[in-house]
């Protein structure tokens, strides 16, 4: 990646968070968003998400991959039971990496 | 909407009602730090091991502050995806916060223009909760922007010194660890809680096997294709259910 192309990726993420956070609040009361805007603005972060996560997670190698030689999906899978169970941040990060960490190194 | 009749002028800076109410912010903040710590050493962590630059992670985390959009644009960034999908991914990762906004304007609509740019761009989850809970019990209190800047920069302070820590750390963990997987881990923490909802999980199913199956397409333009699918399937999937599960729940 080249240096220059790089900034400006930083620049546009960058521009997103000015965008999202302060535009309506600069635009004020005036702008009314029509009922489905309203809708689909309440599901495109999760689906933005599962979008980026799932890939990240199921392909390796250029593959889809779904089996349990896939290390990064399973400790992911671990620490997605962890958060169900206990709601932590900072305990699924953990143990996610942990299943991952062990699995690495035991294979 | 309303203007309010008589609406005072906001008081100068130095008055001393608006530093307790910064301090409150500050205080108000507190117990959420060590959250916010976390999720930012991660992201600092995960920026380095993905291959940016140190120059380039504390630049991404230091204007950007956007934990989950500058860890959803990492793979892309790696990827050299055009900038273009990196903007629009990032603005849908980001989008939660329009909604913020929306619901901003009505307690914060009254300052110079200014100041809303600062306060929207400085808006975080758990500062937009606590803020709207005060909002809540003790409505439309003349301090209340300076409560909110407090809150703010408890939450602005905490993510930087953490982002910080975790881009110099990183340094010195080897790549071989895959710490890069604690960023992936952190949106599956921030993803679960968005499935509870029957619409909300129609979608994001959709939206993960579209982008599996789309992955080859170029410039990893099948993302946005996810996206686009993901949100039509939660619609489809609420207008269907005929009301939202969870209504009624407090």
């Amino acid at each position: 990646m080249s240096e220059l192309w790089t900034w400006l990726a930083i620049a546009g993420v960058t521009l997103s968070t000015f965008v999202t956070r302060a535009g309506l609040l600069l635009l004020g009361e005036r702008v009314r968003l029509p009922a489905i805007v309203d809708q689909a603005l309440a599901y495109a972060p999760a689906c933005a998400l599962a979008a980026i996560v799932v890939p990240d997670l199921a392909i390796a190698g250029g593959e889809v991959r779904l089996d349990p030689g896939n290390f990064r999906l399973v400790g992911a899978l671990a620490a997605a039971a962890v958060y169900v169970a206990t709601r932590s941040f900072v305990a699924t990060i953990a143990a996610g990496m942990a299943v991952f960490t062990a699995l690495r190194l035991l294979a | 909407m309303t203007q309010t009749p008589g609406a005072v002028a906001p008081p100068p800076p130095d008055d001393p009602l608006r530093a307790a109410a910064f301090r409150e912010g500050l205080r108000d903040m507190a117990p959420a730090v060590p959250g916010v710590f976390a999720w930012g050493l991660v992201t600092g962590v995960a920026m380095v091991q993905s291959g940016l630059t140190l120059w380039q992670a504390l630049g991404l985390s230091a204007f950007a502050y956007a934990g989950s959009a500058q860890l959803a644009a990492l793979p892309l960034l790696v990827g050299g995806s055009p900038v273009w999908v990196i903007f629009l991914t990032a603005l849908m990762v980001n989008l939660r916060f329009v909604i913020y906004a929306a619901a901003l304007r009505k307690p914060l609509g009254h300052l110079p223009w200014q100041r809303r740019l600062w306060l929207g761009y400085v808006t975080g989850d758990i500062t937009f909760v606590i803020f709207m809970r005060r909002q809540q019990q003790v409505p439309d209190w003349p301090q209340r922007d300076s409560y909110f800047l407090g809150l703010a920069m408890a939450n602005w302070a905490a993510w930087h010194a953490a982002s910080i820590a975790g881009i110099l750390l990183a340094a010195r963990i080897p790549l071989e660890w895959g710490l890069g997987l604690a960023g992936t881990l952190a949106l599956v923490a921030l993803l679960i809680p968005f499935c509870l909802r029957r619409a909300a999980a129609a979608g994001v199913a959709v939206a993960a096997v579209v982008a599996l199956a789309t992955h080859g397409w170029p410039l990893r333009t099948g993302l946005l294709a996810a996206i686009a699918c993901g949100v039509t399937a939660a619609l489809f999937a609420e207008r269907f259910q005929g009301r939202r599960i969870g209504e009624g729940a407090a």
